[in-house]
């Protein structure tokens, strides 16, 4: 009896088996054509600015939009980087120094305050919760003349500290929110069984938590390098002299009102992307299926 | 001895100190909007500056964007710069408020000083109430006409040398000197009927209209300096409005609004494309066509410059911009300031700034000799255009717009559907008559002088302490109640060192900000000046008389319904399709991931291409390369929003507009893609093979296993998507300015405009508020109906 049963439903797993193989092929072909497609939509407006980054303004002025460049020229890249009232290796030294500090500090605390929400009980827990996320919906142009009188007051306008400190200090709601959901979606048994082993929160937040939230980190990481390195209005009212400013405020240059130079500021972009690229395409290697979570049941 | 020694030294160390101090150089600052090449000059002027005044040392800062706010926020503060970039349409609101100072005191300062050297035409704007506030620095007359020198050798007509003149209707006995007769002549229709070549096109539309109702004498207003009444409903006005709308509509002279235009190419380019033969606008562009239109090259043709036309009756009277410089009230140093404005606004800082060629002095000599004006020591390369001396000729007739703080959001009220004027859905005079009465009551509103009382900072202080107490009483209160074990009290404390840094960071840098601009929705404030007590007048102001507080908060929960679910389907379905086992993954992640990386302004460059109703790739793949397939029947579908040439105008139609910029912010769904990725990575496999063994179709498998599992980060992302959603608003800024016809003016447009450009920052807090009232009531809501959500790892 029993070994005619297992026989069936090994005859059975066998033939779903093979209906998922051949069903799985013609969908990865389904799924790859999709993907093909989208792509090239997602990548018209990039193709676009590196089309007008790598033209000369004569070409760009009589040749369509979407043609590739007759005679690709790097004059225009070159232009940026000799340019005779931006030094651009002072501009990329700030950039990347007040990017790394902020993602810093951001990974840092967020993480660490998303760890309470998510895994402590408090009092007020969820009351603070709410007003951390009611920070979010303040538009931030009224709070943006008190906040820069209260800067100037501490004499930190033009200095990094109003661009780097305050990541150390929560790390935005946003940030803390997201991390707050990913660990509520981490099974509670493995922090159980640690506790029974005498381990403390702390410990459980270095050794359990934090490892299993690797996709998670690197989202919040990816997400907080790109805003700071393209943060516009921040360096712009808080950085005074030429001297301490930023690639995306100083690359903006070229945005003046009479007489904008729109493949000077493609060039801009483009250049400006290609670090994110970088940093995306290592950043989002955290992001594959690992170890996470198999040993919960 | 000793004592005189001490004495000595002492005295010595003192005299040492105090020829340091002598010898400390005066530090001033100096703040423009120029940027890129036309800083060379300024630099140049900065450093002769220094040279002439060895104890000054001056630090020039270039703001090429969001000038106001960076300037308001350093009045604010205190840290204002000493010298500051101005215009006749901004200066208003920070002189009338005693934030500059007025310039005519210090004439006597500079004996070489001699305001009569200046156009009287850019000191009369620059001025209030018989004081000079701004030192002028350049003038732009936008009346030249750039002509292509073929074009008029192919038609057979001699070059125009300015007296031309226009009428409303084409006068061909009249020849060469009729400005119509000469566009229809250099037209070129295509063999499908369209034209080829334009005969003429104003920069932008309402350059034309401008020009021709102020020929007619017809004014914006009862005043320019201080505008009471407003003037659109002036038949002079409707009939230009409707002259224009008639030249591109009815007789075909003039491209029309799908043709020209912010959104599409412009003016200049058209020019140097040979799609027109003629176009108006100021001196500025000249540096852009000379790169554009390089002898030798393909495409070259040559061109000059000459007067635009003038009425009939021999009446001309043109728009114009212009700016200089300005000294902030809050310097130290006034005396050195001065010299300083009067340097760069001067001789030596405009000599620099006239090389550049885009900048006309507005000093008059300047403008009529070298480097502004070719002659032998200029280069080849700048002698065209060679009649560069128009631009002098052309100032006696130039007219600056009213520039009181309140006329921009009164006039742009009044105008904000002339787009219909020229579309040719509505006539001139329904439009202009009803938009006249909504700018006027809007005008009289903000000009009532209301007796306010100062706002008392103690009272407000107390109260913003009271309310924070209020809120630590509303999070503590209620675990008064509670009885906690002594382990539940130590995690307690435990929790509060986690949450530490965020609670210090919420005390510190966030709750001051939120608080204080709490309390200036309570006030009127202009951020220049102290607030005043207003009490609850800004939110009835927002909700009973404001017209724009309705429309812009219907466009922006119109938005929210379609780009929310737009935005959370698509990263989802990308989520879903990048979680699949497919090689090169990391390149097609990238490949989805690359919109959200490019800087807004680049951006919004590239999508107003897009969009473009001939030319863009949108309607490409709607009507084909030709121009009138029907690609998957769609053109056929979009039919209904199509205009006059078939093809749907997606940003300057009021109905596709704002759609659009919903259907656009698909491209930014790789944040979100990432989010739901990374929420994939925590469904444990076992629970597929679980559910495969159990025979669960695919479907049932994402509908039980997927979705619930990763439900904690979907919500993540409705919530945080909703939150942004309401407060959208670079789109409009860059794209569309809030049009055609306010159809994209977003909630925080409006907010913006409110602050910053109209100085009712109180009015501002207010909205702000209200739209923080709205989005908390969303999102608890959005709680409220979270059982959906599925916390693996929640409390049990």
């Amino acid at each position: 009896m029993t070994t005619i049963a297992q026989a069936e439903a090994a005859a059975h797993a066998e033939r779903s088996a093979r209906r998922a193989t051949l069903g799985s092929r013609a969908s990865r072909g389904v799924v790859l054509a999709i993907l093909l497609l989208g792509a090239l939509a997602f990548l018209v407006p990039f193709y676009v600015s590196l089309c007008m980054a790598l033209k000369t303004q004569s070409e760009l002025a009589t040749t369509s939009m979407w043609a590739w460049p007759q005679q690709p020229t790097l004059e225009n890249f070159r232009l940026l980087l000799t340019h005779p009232t931006i030094s651009f290796p002072l501009l990329l030294k700030n950039t990347t120094f007040i990017t790394i500090v902020g993602t810093v500090g951001v990974l840092f605390s967020s993480s660490v305050v998303a760890y309470a929400f998510a895994r402590m009980e408090f009092a007020g827990k969820d009351r603070l919760f709410i007003v951390m996320l009611s920070t979010m919906m303040l538009p931030g142009i009224v709070t943006m003349i008190p906040s820069y009188v209260m800067f100037a007051k501490i004499h930190w306008v033009d200095t990094f500290l109003p661009l780097t400190v305050p990541s150390f200090f929560g790390g935005g709601a946003f940030n803390i929110f997201l991390l707050r959901q990913f660990y509520l979606g981490i099974p509670r048994e493995l922090d159980e069984a640690a506790f029974l082993d005498g381990a403390s929160h702390w410990t459980i937040f270095r050794r359990i938590v934090l490892p299993l939230s690797g996709p998670a980190l690197a989202t919040v990481g990816i997400f907080t390098f790109i805003g700071s390195w393209r943060d516009f209005m921040g360096p712009l009212l808080y950085l005074n002299d030429p001297d301490k400013q930023t690639l995306e405020v100083g690359l903006r240059s070229y945005q003046a009102m009479n007489g904008e130079k729109w493949h000077m500021l493609m060039a801009g972009s483009v250049l400006l992307s290609i670090p994110l690229l970088v940093i995306f395409f290592l950043g989002q290697r955290w992001i594959v299926k690992g170890i996470t979570m198999t040993g919960g049941k | 001895m000793l004592n005189r020694l001490t004495r000595a030294i002492l005295l010595a160390g003192l005299a040492l100190l105090a020829s340091l101090a002598l010898a400390e150089p005066i530090q001033l600052r100096f703040v423009c909007w120029d940027g890129d090449e036309d800083m060379v000059g300024i630099f140049a002027a900065a450093r002769s500056f220094e040279k002439a005044h060895p104890n000054i040392k001056v630090r020039v800062e270039s703001v090429v964007a969001n000038y106001q706010e960076k300037l308001l926020s350093q009045y604010a503060a205190g840290i204002a710069p000493d010298v500051a970039m101005m215009d006749p349409g901004n200066f208003q609101k920070f002189a009338r408020r005693n934030a500059i100072l007025p310039l005519n005191p210090f004439f006597k300062d500079t004996p070489s000083f001699r305001l009569s050297d200046y156009y009287p035409e850019i000191v009369e704007p620059h001025s209030l109430k018989g004081q000079l506030y701004v030192l002028p620095r350049d003038i732009a007359p936008c009346g030249l006409i750039y002509y292509n020198k073929s074009a008029f050798d192919e038609a057979g007509i001699p070059y125009p040398n300015g007296t031309w003149t226009w009428d409303f209707k084409e006068r061909p006995e009249l020849k060469e000197k009729d400005f119509l007769w000469i566009v229809r002549k250099l037209q070129k229709a295509g063999a499908d009927g369209r034209m080829d070549r334009w005969g003429y096109s104003p920069g932008w539309k309402d350059l034309w209209t401008q020009q021709v109702f102020m020929s007619l004498g017809g004014r914006f207003a009862d005043s320019d300096e201080s505008p009471t009444k407003l003037m659109y409903d002036d038949p002079r006005m409707i009939r230009a409005y409707q002259f224009t709308a008639d030249l591109s509509l009815k007789d075909h002279l003039m491209p029309s609004d799908t043709d020209i235009g912010k959104l599409q190419t412009n003016a200049r380019q058209m020019f140097t494309q040979k799609k027109v033969a003629m176009f108006q606008s100021g001196i500025w562009e000249v540096p852009q066509i000379r790169k554009e239109l390089v002898p030798g090259r393909p495409g070259y043709f040559d061109w000059d410059i000459c007067m635009a036309p003038a009425y009939k009756d021999g009446k001309k009277v043109f728009p114009t911009g212009g700016s200089g410089y300005c000294i902030m009230s809050s310097t130290a140093h006034p005396h050195e300031a001065w010299l300083l404005t009067q340097w760069m606004a001067g001789e030596p800082g405009m000599t620099q700034l006239a090389k550049t060629g885009r900048a006309q002095p507005a000093i008059r000599h300047l403008a009529q000799s070298e480097p502004w004006i070719p002659g032998p020591n200029t280069p080849p390369e700048q002698q065209v255009p060679h009649n560069r001396i128009v631009t002098d000729q052309c100032v006696p007739f130039v007219r600056f717009g009213p520039r009181s703080p309140e006329w921009p959001e009164a006039s742009g009220v009044a105008v904000t559907a002339i787009s219909r004027i020229y579309d040719g859905s509505s006539t001139a005079e329904e439009i202009l008559k009803a938009g006249n009465r909504r700018g006027q009551d809007r005008l009289d509103y903000l000009l009532k002088q209301q007796d306010l009382k100062p706002f008392d900072w103690r009272i407000g202080g107390t109260v913003g302490l009271l309310l924070l107490a209020l809120l630590g009483a509303w999070i503590y209160a209620p675990e008064l109640k509670i009885r906690r074990t002594k382990r539940q009290k130590r995690e307690s404390r435990l929790a509060y060192l986690f949450v530490l840094p965020w609670l210090i960071g919420l005390i510190v840098f966030t709750a001051g900000p939120m608080i204080l601009s709490l309390l200036m929705s309570f006030a009127d404030w202009d951020i220049v000046q102290a607030a005043r007590w207003r009490g609850m007048g800004n939110y009835v102001e927002a909700v009973a008389v404001d017209p724009r507080f309705w429309v812009s908060l219907k466009v922006t929960l119109l938005y929210t319904v379609i780009a929310v679910p737009l935005g959370l389907a698509s990263s989802l379905a990308l989520a879903l399709l990048l979680n699949t086992k497919v090689r090169g993954m990391a390149l097609w992640r990238t490949c989805y991931y690359i919109p959200s990386l490019a800087s807004g302004v680049a951006a919004s460059l590239i999508w107003k291409r897009l969009f473009m109703p001939d030319g863009g790739l949108i309607n490409l793949l709607i009507y084909g390369p030709s121009g009138h397939g029907n690609i998957l029947g769609l053109a056929t579908a979009l039919k209904p929003w199509a205009d006059a040439d078939g093809h749907v105008n997606w940003l300057g139609n009021e109905s596709t507009a704002m759609p659009a910029l919903a259907i656009m912010s698909i491209w930014g769904a790789g944040g979100g893609m990432m989010i739901l990725l990374a929420g994939l990575q925590g469904v444990p496999q076992y629970l597929y093979e679980a559910a495969t063994l159990d025979g669960a179709s695919p479907w049932r498998r994402f509908r039980t296993v997927t979705i619930p599992m990763i439900s904690p980060t979907l919500f993540f992302c409705l919530i945080t998507g909703v939150i942004g959603s309401f407060q959208v608003f670079t789109q409009s800024l860059l794209m569309t300015d809030g049009g055609p016809n306010d159809a994209t003016l977003f909630y925080m447009y409006h907010l913006y405009r409110d602050s910053f450009i109209s100085l009712r920052m109180g009015y501002a807090s207010a909205l702000a508020w209200i739209l923080f009232a709205l989005v908390m009531v969303f999102t608890a809501l959005q709680f409220r109906m979270s059982r959906w959500v599925h916390y693996e790892g929640a409390t049990r």
